[in-house]
């Protein structure tokens, strides 16, 4: 199966501009398309991960296999050589499952998501060119394939935002996470260059070998944190985090696909692949850490107080984002790979949810729904399953992985970030069972009713509902042989049970669902009165910090006024020299045509002098002595 | 005493003289003519770097024999596209086919 | 391997050539179509052959190397000619006289071009030369009764005969001052150190003689008009294949025979990159002829491989043998739209162009991804051949001629887009009927398209090809 890993983003790739040229026009077959694409590599997805586990491959020992895509043999060494590989061990064939399982669960639900949309079969094609580039990212070898996947999701993901362009807020957005990434991805490419040109390989294993031989650790801590700017954009942290709200503008499917499952823990899965590389610099993984930890609360505070059901996810996704950058940075690579998986089950299961409700009610305001427990049952039954799970009870996927990151940041000595991150939990409990009794149990507030989805959206609700209960256990810390003896870096480490930590997370994210009752259940607090004591707190969080403001007015005012003066300088100066460089060259062409006077005789004579002149060059010195 | 200086000296006076031809004769068969002549010097030259350097191997001659057999099928074809040229113009003076230029 | 299987493809080159010649005077006047197809068939069975063969090695009585740098010399040749003859159907079709010495003499020529890529000698060097020469005289003036056409002829005739005396007389002096017209042993004299005048005198009389055939600066003043007045399908096969040639000989003599004089004749080849670069590049920009904008723009390419020249290293050779791979069919898909163009409204000019994308969409396109690979527009393979160029003489620490190099490129996208503009955003003349492609023109075009786009995407089958054969050339 591992030989056949190339497979896994060709079937996809392929179905692209299948349905982009031929199945276009027949909405029904491009699903059909779409779907099977995606339901072959998740097929070859769980054979390769089945091989891997069984047959030894392991984080030491991977399968790699590359086609030599652009190579330039030098005078001593290989100048430059390009791969097009395949790298797969126990790491990406996780990745890979987790990748197609909830692109198949997504596409499924779009078939009635997206019924009767004009763009159905674009649609389509769109998420299976996502998948096939996501596909890709994971398996690729080397830095520079990676990249080129990278640039190519950051590609689908405008796209998709935009898929509804003839919205303004649509277009917009789409184009500021374009804009937003390519700040980052620019960052990431500046930082595997830099590695490129200290080590001459962008290949990882050949990387992690050189390591070691570093000639100058600072250079390399700025590689480091030149390719950290990556996840920062992909993965929204702070304080690139602002485009991840603004593509909630996209189809509902979309985000729940690559703005919380798969796309922006890219950049998780990059800090995994470069682990090495973080890990041997301190400082970087201080960064990591401290970028991560900020996030995650900075995030989950803004989600307590947003109205808009899909917001309200995205922050909890930017949040979580957090919690798995900052595992990265205390150094338990396990975690976060076991956070992003558990995480991409339960957020795919609660947008899945939200996109059911907005669905029937069409109206994404919380404080606009109500009651929509008695509508819509698997719907609600399946979300507060998703909103448990991220809130952290036991037994559901989100304690095991969530509690693996608390405890990996305490016994690594990071007690601050621990703290933090406890507090995180609290919030994080607090915010969903917010969303939750306000939206599915309290009474009617606008006078809508909801109805349930049809069958090919429930199903894969109740899907990612049941994996959200067992899921976890792959990874908990009294099963053998589990997640963390599969992924690991340096050597499969076994955190015994810790139940201080335990205990601690599980009553902070009671006490949050308890709170939240409290005020938005029971209404025995008035949520009204909070807002107004903490008035001047509720404003700067409603209005998320103000960042898109300061963003905009440092745009507006600084680097608009800096354009202004470089537009002048072009249109003045540069265009000057341009325009001026540019009628030289024309004006000599014209002037050296007539050099070619069409006459015989001058040709000749032309061509003998040219050998007379070469033959006294050359021959002079040679017949002078001197050579 | 005539040693091998002096056939090359011949032979670079025969090339210099066909490439005067060549070069400042207007009628396309001169021209021609010129060429034949600069390539007579070259078998000449190598009539005697054959004889001078190793007489016993003839690889000099067998190469002015095979020059003078290609000289000869260049001027088959030359004169052929001269005539043609005469056909369409009535002159076959080299200076006066310009209009192909810049 | 026995000599008959060394000597397989060039053999029935000959054949095909010969036979063709005599099918000529048999064929009835109404069917001589087929003698095209014959010719285009029997050169992709030899180029099949070519190809099994493309490992094959040993030399032939002493002076004749078959080698796989020759060989993929010789199925450059081959592809050209193949996508010669399918775009001549039409035309020579029309001109109604000669069909069977046409196709007799494009592979005659090719056979001359074969000859060069693998002497080792320097008299089976200058047949040769001149098997090729001579064929491309009599193809060039076969438009009778074209004014243009007899002009090129008499011109390239002339100015041909003068360079080979030129280049004969060098090789004169090379054998006078080695005593040998075998290259391997010319190299033994002069590793020895045995330069004299007389033969540094030769070397640059040889340069020139080769820098015609390539169409360098300042030996290309025959390439426009030459190119203008020929047969468009001639054209074509002129600008690349024996362009191509006169690279293959060159690098056999001056990298083996006079590789240790590398010192002398280096600083002249500097010299002719930077004027073709330059010279190319700059009059291209005022022409108003497809086929004469083509012909400086393949003097600017002659610049480019040169670079490869330049370089004299492994990945110098690998790169020129990708780099006139890739132009063969960049440069063929161009002149093959400017023959269709030509058999549908008599025209070369650019301005009748206009809407050219209207008129024949596939016609445009072949247009405008031909120029933009010649250009060297990612993601066609002119980007990487060309990439591959500058990489080698930056190895050699030439940084400033490749900057020269990407500077007059850029240029070169200002004439090539000027066309691109035409064809695209012109109107068509009113009342000029779309465009029809023959079937075999469009598999053709189809074809080179194909190339340009697939060794654009993913070049490493061909460079592994090109380089293991340079890596193979130095031994």
């Amino acid at each position: 199966m591992i030989r056949y890993a190339w497979l896994v983003p060709l079937f996809p790739a392929l179905a692209f501009p299948v349905i982009a040229f031929i199945t276009r026009r027949l909405r029904t077959l491009s699903a059909l398309v779409g779907i099977g694409a995606i339901a072959a590599s998740f097929v070859l997805s769980l054979g390769i991960l089945w091989e891997t586990l069984t047959s030894g491959v392991t984080m030491e020992k991977p399968v790699e296999y590359a086609l030599s895509w652009l190579a330039l043999p030098g005078a001593k060494d290989w100048v430059l050589k390009i791969e097009a590989g395949v790298l797969v061990d126990p790491l990406s064939a996780v990745m890979l499952l987790v990748v197609t399982l909830v692109a198949l669960l997504v596409e499924i639900y779009s078939v009635g998501y997206m019924h009767g949309d004009p763009g159905f079969s674009v649609f389509f094609g769109y998420l299976s060119l996502f998948s096939a580039s996501m596909l890709g990212l994971v398996l690729a070898n080397n830095f520079f394939m990676m990249f080129f996947f990278w640039e190519l999701v950051g590609l689908c993901s405008y796209l998709l935002i935009g898929f509804y362009f003839h919205k303004p807020e649509a277009a917009r957005a789409s184009l500021k996470a374009f804009v937003v990434n390519r700040v980052a991805d620019f960052g990431f490419m500046l930082g595997f260059f830099y590695l490129f040109l200290m080590f001459k390989t962008f290949n990882f294993r050949e990387l992690a070998e050189a390591l070691p031989h570093a000639p100058h650790m600072g250079l390399l801590a700025v590689a480091a944190t030149l390719i950290f700017a990556g996840p920062i954009g992909k993965s929204a942290q702070f304080p690139l985090h602002v485009w991840l709200p603004d593509a909630m503008e996209g189809p509902t499917p979309v985000s729940a696909l690559i703005h919380a499952a798969t796309m922006v823990a890219a950049g998780v899965y990059l800090l995994a692949r470069a682990f090495v590389l973080f890990a041997s610099i301190p400082e970087v993984s201080l960064l990591v850490a401290y970028v991560g930890g900020f996030t995650a609360l900075f995030a989950a505070t803004i989600a307590l107080t947003q109205r808009d059901i899909k917001r309200i996810l995205a922050y909890s996704t930017m949040s979580q984002l957090g919690y798995m950058i900052m595992a990265m940075g205390v150094g338990s690579m396990t975690a976060g790979m076991f956070h992003l998986t558990t995480h991409a089950i339960f957020k795919a299961l609660l947008f899945l949810g939200a996109g059911s409700v907005i669905h029937a009610l069409h109206e994404q305001d919380i404080f606009r729904m109500g009651g929509l427990a008695k509508d819509m049952k698997v719907t609600t039954a399946t979300f507060v399953l998703g909103a448990l799970a991220l809130a952290g009870i036991p037994p559901l996927a989100g304690f095991w992985s969530k509690d693996e990151i608390l405890l990996a940041a305490y016994s690594n000595g990071y007690t601050g970030l621990y703290i933090l991150g406890t507090v995180v939990a609290f919030l994080t409990s607090f915010y969903m069972f917010r969303l939750i009794f306000v939206a599915f149990f309290g009474r009617r507030r606008a006078g809508l009713h909801g109805h349930e989805s049809p069958k090919c959206m429930t199903v894969p609700l109740i899907i990612l509902a049941t994996l959200t209960v067992v899921a976890g256990f792959i990874g908990a810390p009294f099963v053998p042989h589990g997640f963390s003896s599969w992924v690991y870096f340096g050597e499969p480490h076994h955190l015994e049970p810790n139940y201080f930590v335990m205990v601690t997370s599980t009553l902070v994210a009671i006490l949050g669902i308890y709170l939240a009752w409290l005020i938005y259940g029971k209404e025995v607090i008035s949520a009204e009165a909070l807002a107004q004591r903490w008035r001047s707190i509720h404003t700067v969080l409603y209005n998320k910090y103000y960042i898109d403001e300061a963003y905009l007015w440092f745009f507006r005012r600084v680097v608009l006024g800096l354009a202004e003066a470089f537009h002048w300088h072009d249109r003045h100066v540069v265009d000057g020299i341009f325009d001026g460089v540019g009628d030289t060259v024309r004006w000599s062409g014209y002037r050296l045509r007539y050099l070619h006077s069409g006459s015989l005789p001058v040709y000749a004579l032309v061509f003998f002098a040219a050998v007379v002149v070469f033959v006294l060059w050359v021959a002079t010195p040679v017949i002078g002595g001197i050579r | 005493m005539i040693t091998l200086n002096h056939y090359l000296m011949l032979g670079g006076v025969l090339f210099v003289i066909g490439l005067f031809g060549a070069l400042a004769k207007k009628n396309a068969i001169a021209v021609l003519m010129g060429i034949e002549l600069m390539l007579n010097a070259v078998n000449i030259n190598l009539a005697a770097f054959n004889r001078f350097l190793n007489p016993d191997k003839v690889v000099g001659l067998v190469f002015a024999i095979f020059v003078i057999v290609v000289a000869a099928v260049e001027v088959a074809v030359g004169l052929a596209i001269v005539i043609n040229l005469y056909r369409q113009r009535l002159n076959t003076s080299v200076d006066e086919a310009d209009w192909l230029k810049w | 391997m026995p000599v008959w299987e060394l000597l397989s493809v060039e053999l029935l080159t000959a054949f095909l050539g010969l036979g063709l010649l005599v099918l000529g005077l048999l064929v009835p006047k109404g069917q001589k179509r087929g003698l095209g197809y014959l010719a285009a068939l029997g050169l992709v069975g030899i180029a099949a052959l070519a190809f099994a063969l493309r490992e094959a090695q040993g030399v032939v009585w002493e002076g004749y190397i078959i080698d796989p740098f020759g060989t993929y010399f010789k199925l450059l040749f081959l592809f050209a000619a193949i996508l010669t003859c399918v775009s001549s159907f039409e035309y020579i079709g029309r001109l109604g006289n000669g069909e069977g010495e046409y196709y007799a003499l494009i592979i005659l020529s090719t056979l001359g071009m074969m000859i060069l890529a693998s002497a080792g000698e320097l008299i089976t060097l200058y047949l040769g030369l001149e098997l090729m020469t001579i064929s491309f005289c009599i193809l060039a003036t076969y438009r009778r009764g074209d004014m243009k056409s007899a002009e090129a002829g008499i011109k390239y005739i002339i100015l041909g005969a003068l360079s080979s005396a030129i280049l004969l007389y060098g090789l004169s002096l090379l054998y006078g001052s080695t005593g040998s017209t075998l290259i391997k042993d010319i190299s033994l004299v002069v590793n020895s150190g045995g330069v004299t005048p007389l033969m540094v005198v030769g070397m640059i009389f040889l340069l020139g003689g080769f820098a015609f055939k390539m169409a360098a600066v300042p030996f290309h003043m025959w390439a426009p008009d030459v190119y203008e007045g020929a047969p468009t399908p001639v054209t074509a096969f002129l600008s690349v294949a024996s362009k191509a040639a006169a690279f293959a000989a060159f690098l056999r003599v001056f990298f083996v025979a006079l590789g240790d004089s590398h010192p002398l004749w280096a600083e002249v080849i500097v010299a002719l990159t930077i004027l073709s670069v330059v010279v190319g590049n700059l009059v291209a920009i005022p022409q108003k002829n497809i086929k004469r904008l083509l012909a400086y723009s393949s003097i600017s390419q002659a610049g480019y491989l040169l670079l490869g020249i330049v370089a004299f290293s492994t990945l110098g050779v690998g790169a020129i043998l990708y780099h006139s791979m890739l132009y063969v069919f960049a440069n063929m898909g161009a002149f093959m739209v400017a023959t269709v163009f030509y058999n549908a409204d008599k025209s070369d000019e650019i301005q009748d162009y206009a809407g050219l994308a209207r008129r024949s969409p596939l016609l445009a396109a072949v247009m405008l991804f031909s120029l933009l690979s010649l250009a060297g527009i990612p993601p066609l393979a002119g980007f990487v051949s060309k990439f591959y160029l500058f990489m080698a003489v930056i190895d050699q620490g030439y940084i400033w001629l490749a900057i020269l190099a990407v500077l007059m490129s850029m240029v070169s996208v200002y004439y090539y887009l000027q066309v691109v503009k035409v064809m695209y955003l012109g109107d068509p003349p009113p009342g000029r009927p779309a465009i029809e492609v023959p079937l075999g023109v469009q598999i053709a075009l189809a074809c080179s398209l194909a190339v340009l786009f697939l060794f654009g995407i993913y070049p490493t089958p061909l460079t592994n090809y090109a380089f293991s054969s340079a890596a193979a050339f130095f031994h």
